[in-house]
């Protein structure tokens, strides 16, 4: 008794120590004003920031009055500094007559696009610590910041991840303010609106929410809002922290989020009504509502030809259920419906499995892991030794397996195809979440054959119908159905034919396009009358 | 009760895999050989008359499932005794359509699988949709309904193109008498599945728009009925009359009989695969009815709670209402019409609606006095 008590005792100290250190953790100069002597308040920046080696100070005079700039090494464009606020500070020639130092400067001397004034030490660490440059007057208890953002970045790049046959080759960095102009430029809207803000006790990452005012549901834009002021983390180091802290249900391998490295599907999202969560440092931009057939569509979809679009698309569905259900088909029908597979295919297979001593399950399983370790090694691998180890994985899975009579070829084949049918889903985290629930439906099919298959997938049905992105139901426009918003589910319609924006998504201007927008022939156009005449 | 709303179409899809759930499998009335689908026809026809009755029940209280409306017609006690003996009913369809289930698995496929095993994966599966709620419900058998009508559509010209149909095996057309006809539809066809539309008086209080239930739910109940009876004719006219009457899955005999090119044959599993999926929703509907009657019926203030027990209820009883398949299948189409169907679909809905009936006028009588 005494000893729980004790140790009930020491984890409410423990606790307690905690919460103080947490209020330490906190301890930023808060909404202190700013000093007048301007030695002082450099000296307290110094201590603040415990003397970085990356704080530079320039103390320079102006005329009789003395001051500072202060920034952080490699956040600001040292190149501007130099142009657009030292030269001109010092070139100006100081007015003899009474005058405001401060109003001065401010107008007069700093030659940058946003100059803002500072009054209290929480903003000036803000400005400060994001890139901007602060200028400091002695006798002012104010101060000028003067946005000198730069530094070295990445280039935009094309992309990695989401590569398409046609279509812009442009990807998001890591910078936000690059990514939003990428989306800026594509939609040349003033109904465009971004909404910015600062996530991480540590961090202070900035996220900017875009979307269109207008076509977007101020409902799921406010609800977007909330959740994302609702988060209290010390760090968001890329979108996916934020994508796990907004999703409606954390228990379940779907994607309710959608992200792409791509601005030219951004752009379309935000078009069909769609929010978009851009977190600086992240080159993947989340989107929301996110619906599951959303992840079949490819931007490839939408620059070529509907027909070819269509068929592609069909076959990407039926390469996700081959990914999800092949090797636990081939299970069943090895072990419980033989009568499936036609005569001669089975004596064969039966032949091959003569010399396996597992069970069709243990064997699905001992390729499947093998398959899973050697991608994931893979991923990882520097790239000179990779294809070194695909030849081994290549050599060992095809071959030797099979020799050494862990495996039947059959299931060499099996595996192969739904690994390469897996990669067919032009996003990785609904490719991922096929590849999870397959071993699920192994063990189904192992435990009663295509009775267990059906039974997996008429749970995995509920589940995804149980589903929500933000209020809209995962599994829309199928279930719930609705016929209007057919246009780009299955089959993709023609261009001119996409007429409403998805009405479960999208609230306001609904209609995409104009009246006749279906391309045909000109009815008796001039020039083939024009050919006729010469003709003649 | 749950704060679930579910569309038209949502309805029509529950109505159309309810009523072909089971009956596809077992409900051909057999003893009447080549006319069994007369029979089928007329117990649509009279479905469709009986649905009546539950629709103006449904109007009268269009809230309120079945089993709170009970206590508004005949008053609080003898409603709620009602009202418990609706839930035992549901309860026990459900049992009995888990049975016929398991029942084709264990003697089809599965036959060195134990019957139990089979089921409670089933009731598993049911017991999550149940948590879930019954817009999911709904939104499943959305899903799933294009499936199916694929599949049957698919399977239908498949035995069309195989050459299985002999149109001569119909005649001759009515050779059994009208009494017979109509003596096997008030005992079969009318009650199982037609009648048991009366679980639908549980659920469409759920219906967003109450206007248009009427509509839905008889068109659900004619396109199911004139599908049963296009599959009671094929099976006779594939089968000839005497494999028919002795088949026991006369359907499943059918399409393992289509045999194409070769290549397409044995085709079993997907009729497993499509009676898989009727059958779940026809258990999750009755599954769902009993669930939500008790919850309200014992004021439980969230039905999950006892999902789970009902489940497990459902399981036992199925196990223990027959000791073997043909016993289940007797007590199915010869004890159960009379003695629980006729009741409970029949009889009372229609006493009900005639009290419901002068009470409603009394009501206005005296309103229109004062």
């Amino acid at each position: 008794m005494s000893i729980l008590t004790k140790m009930l005792k020491k984890k409410q100290v423990q606790r307690k120590n905690d919460n103080f250190r947490q209020k330490l953790d906190h301890s930023i100069p808060g909404e202190l004003l700013i000093h007048k002597d301007y030695q002082e308040n450099i000296s307290r920046i110094k201590g603040e920031l415990g003397n970085s080696a990356d704080l530079g100070i320039r103390e320079l005079k102006i005329g009789p009055y003395q001051g500072a700039l202060l920034f952080i090494d490699g956040l600001v464009d040292g190149k501007g500094i130099n142009e657009f606020i030292l030269e001109t500070l010092m070139d100006k020639k100081v007015p003899i007559e009474e005058f405001d130092l401060f109003q001065f400067v401010l107008d007069q001397t700093v030659a940058l696009g946003s100059v803002s004034t500072i009054t209290n030490w929480n903003e000036l660490f803000d400005k400060l610590l994001s890139g901007c440059s602060i200028i400091l007057l002695n006798g002012c208890n104010k101060a000028i910041s003067g946005e000198t953002r730069g530094g070295e970045t990445r280039s935009i790049a094309e992309p990695t991840q989401q590569l398409s046959i046609r279509g812009p080759k442009d990807a998001f960095t890591e910078t936000l303010r690059t990514n939003t102009a990428l989306i800026r430029r594509r939609i040349k809207s003033p109904n465009l609106w971004i909404e910015s803000m600062k996530i991480g006790r540590v961090t202070q990452t900035d996220i900017a929410i875009m979307y269109v005012k207008g076509i977007a549901d101020e409902e799921i834009v406010n609800e977007v809002k909330q959740r994302l002021n609702r988060i209290d983390i010390d760090a968001i180091l890329d979108s996916g922290y934020v994508e796990q802290l907004i999703e409606e249900q954390t228990f379940t391998s779907f994607p309710t989020t959608y992200h792409t490295e791509r601005p030219d599907v951004v752009s379309s999202q935000l078009l069909e009504g769609r929010i978009a969560i851009v977190a600086d440092g992240s080159p993947f931009v989340l989107t929301v509502p996110a619906v599951f057939v959303q992840f079949f569509q490819a931007p490839d979809d939408y620059y070529s030809r509907f027909d070819l679009s269509t068929s592609v698309r069909m076959l990407r569905i039926l390469a996700f259920f081959i990914a999800l259900i092949g090797p636990s088909l081939y299970i069943a029908a090895t072990t419980f419906h033989q009568e499936m597979i036609p005569t001669t295919l089975a004596i064969a297979i039966a032949a091959q499995r003569e010399n396996v001593p597992f069970p069709a399950f243990v064997e699905a399983l001992i390729m499947e892991v093998t398959f899973e370790i050697l991608r994931e090694a893979g991923l990882r691998l520097p790239r000179a030794v990779g294809q070194a180890v695909s030849i081994v994985g290549a050599l060992v899975i095809g071959q030797a397996a099979v020799q050494a009579s862990i495996v039947s070829p059959v299931m060499v084949i099996v595996v192969s195809i739904t690994a390469i049918a897996n990669f067919s889903t032009p996003v990785f985290a609904m490719a991922i979440s096929a590849r999870l629930l397959r071993f699920a439906l192994m063990a189904l099919a192992a435990l009663v054959g295509f009775f267990g298959i059906m039974l997996g997938l008429i749970v995995m049905a509920i589940h995804l119908c149980s589903l929500r992105s933000f209020g809209v139901p995962y599994m829309s426009p199928v279930a719930p159905f609705s016929g209007e918003n057919q246009q780009d589910v299955f089959i993709r319609y023609p261009i001119w034919a996409l007429k409403y924006r998805p009405r479960h998504i999208a609230r306001g201007n609904i209609v995409r396009t104009g009246e006749n927008q279906k391309p045909a022939p000109p009815k008796h156009g001039n020039s083939h009358e024009s050919d006729d005449t010469k003709g003649n | 009760m749950e704060k679930a709303k579910i569309s038209a179409k949502q309805l029509f899809v529950l109505v159309v895999l309810f009523e072909m759930g089971s009956a596809i499998l077992v409900g051909f009335p057999l003893n009447l050989k080549q006319d069994a689908w007369v029979a089928v026809l007329l117990g649509m026809a009279m479905g469709v008359g009986l649905f009546f009755v539950y629709y103006r029940l449904f109007l009268y209280f269009p809230d309120l499932p079945l089993t709170s409306y009970l206590e508004k017609i005949i008053g609080k006690w003898p409603g709620r005794i009602m009202a418990y003996f609706y839930i035992l009913y549901f309860a026990y369809l459900a049992a009995r359509v888990l049975r016929d289930f398991g029942e084709l698995l264990t003697s089809t496929i599965y036959t060195h699988t134990p019957l139990f095993f089979l089921m409670s994966l089933m009731i598993i599966t049911n017991a999550y949709a149940i948590q879930k709620g019954f817009e999911v419900i709904a939104r499943v058998g959305e899903l799933f309904f294009v499936v199916v009508y694929l599949m049957a559509i698919g399977g239908f010209f498949l035995i069309i193109f195989s050459g299985l149909i002999h149109l001569e095996n119909l005649k001759p057309v009515l050779e059994s008498d009208w009494i017979q006809i109509l003596k096997t539809t008030f005992k079969g066809t009318l009650t199982f599945p037609f009648g048991e539309m009366v679980v639908f008086t549980m659920l469409l209080p759920y219906l967003n728009q109450a206007k248009k239930a009427k509509l839905v739910c008889i068109s659900g109940m004619i396109l199911s009925g004139i599908n049963f009876t296009i599959a009671t004719i094929i099976n006779i006219t594939t089968l000839g009359i005497d494999l028919f009457m002795r088949s026991p899955y006369p359907l499943l005999s059918t399409i393992s009989r289509i045999q194409l090119f070769n290549f397409i044959e044995r085709l079993d599993v997907l009729f497993m695969i499509y009676l898989m999926i009727a059958g779940f929703i026809k258990v999750a509907i009755f599954y769902y009815a009993a669930v939500a009657g008790t919850a309200s019926l014992f004021q439980f203030k969230d039905y999950r709670t006892i999902s789970l027990p009902i489940g497990i209820l459902i399981l036992l009883t199925a196990l223990m209402i027959a000791s073997n398949y043909t016993e289940h299948i007797r007590e199915g189409l010869d004890i159960v019409p009379i003695y629980l169907h006729w009741p409970l679909q029949i009889i009372v809905p229609c006493l009900l609606l005639v009290i419901a009936f002068f009470r409603n006028r009394r009501k206005q009588s005296k309103e229109a006095a004062s």
